[in-house]
């Protein structure tokens, strides 16, 4: 109960003649003004501020910072620890030259896995670019199945490599099995079976995977103008609808689309390009584009401008 | 002779060898009759009327046990079991249609439409009566286990017995075909076999004797003990294609559909703990059952969900 109540209860500094003024934190020179009249109400005020700035490419010149790396409370309780750093002088070292005290003391050995966990899930989402919130929401889920247990048995990679395609469908960008596992040692199989067991450890369920969510990724991995992505989102949408491509997984009507759209315009790709891209093989892309084929004309936007009519698309 | 005494020591029932020959023409018939039974949906609850119903809530437990016991009868007890089975799937419907926790079953519009059961049923029939589905799933596979109590040399078996190989750095059970029913078998040296491939349980049984027949004929004492039926495999086909992505937005708790890894939904339904794939063009594989009744029962449940999401075109 005393938590709740030490916010009200303990001395807050206001303004003299304008006690319910918000007061205005002046960290330059350390003082609280009120906003009303602009007096100094606070003075050395304490800077909470790093004491040093850190730059990537400054490694040849020891650390300065006396305190540890940010605090993440969120995901690894707490995150207090004590390490010996290396020592500078004489009498750090003892007789035959080896370093008293060596060995800067592990941190924290209870959650030292998640920890990994955490440092491999940012190097996977910094290899395509994740932002920092399917990051977080990646750490989220690995903490939530870590400490449920449910799947302790399983590589800590796999499942760390299944929350982050979990999170990447959660935040309504997802990304292809076969991409996270381009990023990651596991292979789809196992990925798969984590990401199933996963879902039903966390009893949560994601959104159906529909052509158009990988549209502008694979678009512009291929260098396609912005005319061409719509025309392909549009053509896959419409296959879609007009069940042309029954049983067919939303990759590759999405990808024959983009032949399609492509091969309509002056920017022409290859099967074997696009396949790469999306990671389907041609003869996958062939099937699927023999079955919305015939529908041509109907599935292109209205605008669209015509490099090849349709009349002279290839036929596979 | 010395193999019916070895299996007549065993907790099963022992039935000699020759009214296996007969019981595969009843398995025919028996499955013809279910068919023509099923092919007219209509004429089912005048079937019943005209038959003498008051045995039937004593053989709808026993019939099974009956069948695959008695040599005598078989064939009366195949008919009285088919319709007891029959009568099975729907009163077990009956209950599930209740007891299903997350069901959309169409309850409200198919109460109260059976006239001539409704002295045998006693719950509403959710969609029994109104229209059975009139699809009956194949049995395609059936594993079983059995334990023939001795301890067995692979090795000479694999020498001596034909059609089985036996390869230690890969797997390290002899593997043993035979061609009537046609079966696999993998047998351990702890006297352990797994019987594979037979298309009905009394043809699974028959073809795990046949290979017990075979590791005793090498001179070891096999016996047939704990014959357990582990799991069945059914398909079937509604006929109408399937909206699956509708599917597994309204029954996210049992179904799994992931197109990038299975182009199937995964269903698992709870009442009879069975899995089911179910495919675009209508296709459904169960599996997971340990008795026929579970399979029938599984797909009388499935069959209106799915009739909901038929693909219109």
């Amino acid at each position: 109960f005393n938590f709740f109540l030490s916010l009200d209860v303990l001395p807050r500094v206001t303004c003299p003649n304008h006690p319910d003024s918000i007061l205005v934190e002046d960290y330059r020179a350390g003082d609280m003004i009120c906003s009303e009249c602009g007096l100094v109400v606070g003075d050395r005020v304490i800077d909470v501020g790093s004491e040093w700035r850190t730059f990537s490419n400054d490694k040849a010149t020891k650390d300065p910072s006396r305190v540890g790396d940010t605090q993440n409370p969120l995901l690894s309780d707490g995150d207090l620890s004590t390490m010996i750093g290396k020592g500078t002088g004489a009498a750090s070292f003892d007789e035959f030259g080896n370093s008293k005290y060596q060995n800067r003391r592990t941190m924290s050995s209870s959650d030292r896995a998640m920890m990994n966990a955490f440092k491999e899930i940012t190097n996977m989402a910094d290899r395509i670019n994740l932002p920092r919130n399917i990051v977080d929401r990646t750490n989220n889920l690995f903490k939530q199945v870590y400490e449920q247990k449910s799947l302790k048995g399983r590589s800590n990679d796999a499942i760390a490599s299944a929350c982050l395609y979990i999170a990447c469908r959660q935040e309504g960008v997802p990304r292809t099995f076969k991409e996270i596992c381009a990023v990651s040692r596991i292979s789809k199989k196992e990925i798969g079976r984590c990401f199933k067991l996963i879902l039903k450890a966390l009893e949560t369920s994601v959104d159906l995977i529909t052509t158009g969510d990988f549209m502008s990724r694979f678009c512009s991995n291929l260098g396609l103008p912005k005319q061409v992505q719509m025309a392909a989102t549009h053509i896959a949408r419409k296959a879609v609808e007009l069940d042309l491509v029954p049983g067919r997984s939303p990759i590759s009507v999405a990808a024959a689309a983009i032949y399609m759209a492509s091969q309509a315009s002056a920017e022409k790709r290859t099967q074997k390009e696009i396949g790469d891209i999306a990671g389907v093989a041609d003869v996958t892309i062939r099937q699927s584009y023999r079955l919305i084929y015939p529908r041509a004309p109907d599935l292109f936007p209205a605008d669209f401008k015509f490099d090849t009519p349709v009349d002279k698309l290839p036929q596979l | 002779s010395s193999f019916k005494d070895d299996l007549s020591t065993s907790p099963q029932q022992f039935t000699p060898m020759s009214p296996y020959d007969l019981d595969l023409p009843v398995e025919a018939t028996e499955d013809v009759l279910f068919t023509s039974q099923f092919n007219h949906p209509k004429e089912l609850p005048t079937d019943f009327s005209s038959v003498d119903l008051s045995f039937l809530p004593d053989i709808t437990q026993d019939s099974k046990e009956q069948n695959l016991s008695e040599d005598g009868h078989e064939m009366q007890k195949e008919l009285v079991g088919s319709i007891s089975r029959n009568e099975d799937s729907g009163i077990f419907m009956d209950e599930s249609s209740l007891s299903y926790p997350d069901a959309t079953q169409p309850s409200p519009e198919a109460s109260g439409t059976c006239p001539s059961l409704t002295p045998i049923t006693p719950m509403t029939p959710a969609s029994s009566a109104s229209e059975s589905s009139g699809i009956v799933p194949q049995l395609q596979n059936i594993v079983s286990t059995v334990n023939l109590a001795c301890k067995l040399d692979l090795k000479n078996i694999a020498l001596h017995a034909r059609n089985a190989e036996y390869n230690p750095k890969r797997f390290a059970a002899v593997i043993m075909r035979i061609r009537e029913p046609r079966t696999t078998a993998l047998i351990f040296s702890s006297g352990k076999m797994v019987c594979t491939g037979a298309k009905s349980e009394e043809q699974s049984r028959l073809a795990a004797r046949k290979y017990a027949r075979v590791v005793q004929k090498l001179g070891f004492p096999a016996k047939f003990l704990d014959f357990k039926i582990q799991n069945m495999v059914g398909s079937c086909d509604v006929r109408f294609p399937i909206r699956l992505e509708g599917l597994v937005l309204t029954h996210q708790q049992f179904s799994s559909y992931e197109p990038e890894l299975f182009p199937g939904l995964i269903y698992r339904m709870v009442k009879p703990r069975i899995v089911l794939l179910i495919f675009v063009s209508g296709k459904v594989v169960l599996t997971g059952a340990k008795e026929r009744s579970e399979i029938y029962e599984a797909f009388e449940n499935i069959y209106p969900i799915l009739k909901g999401f038929k693909k219109t075109s």
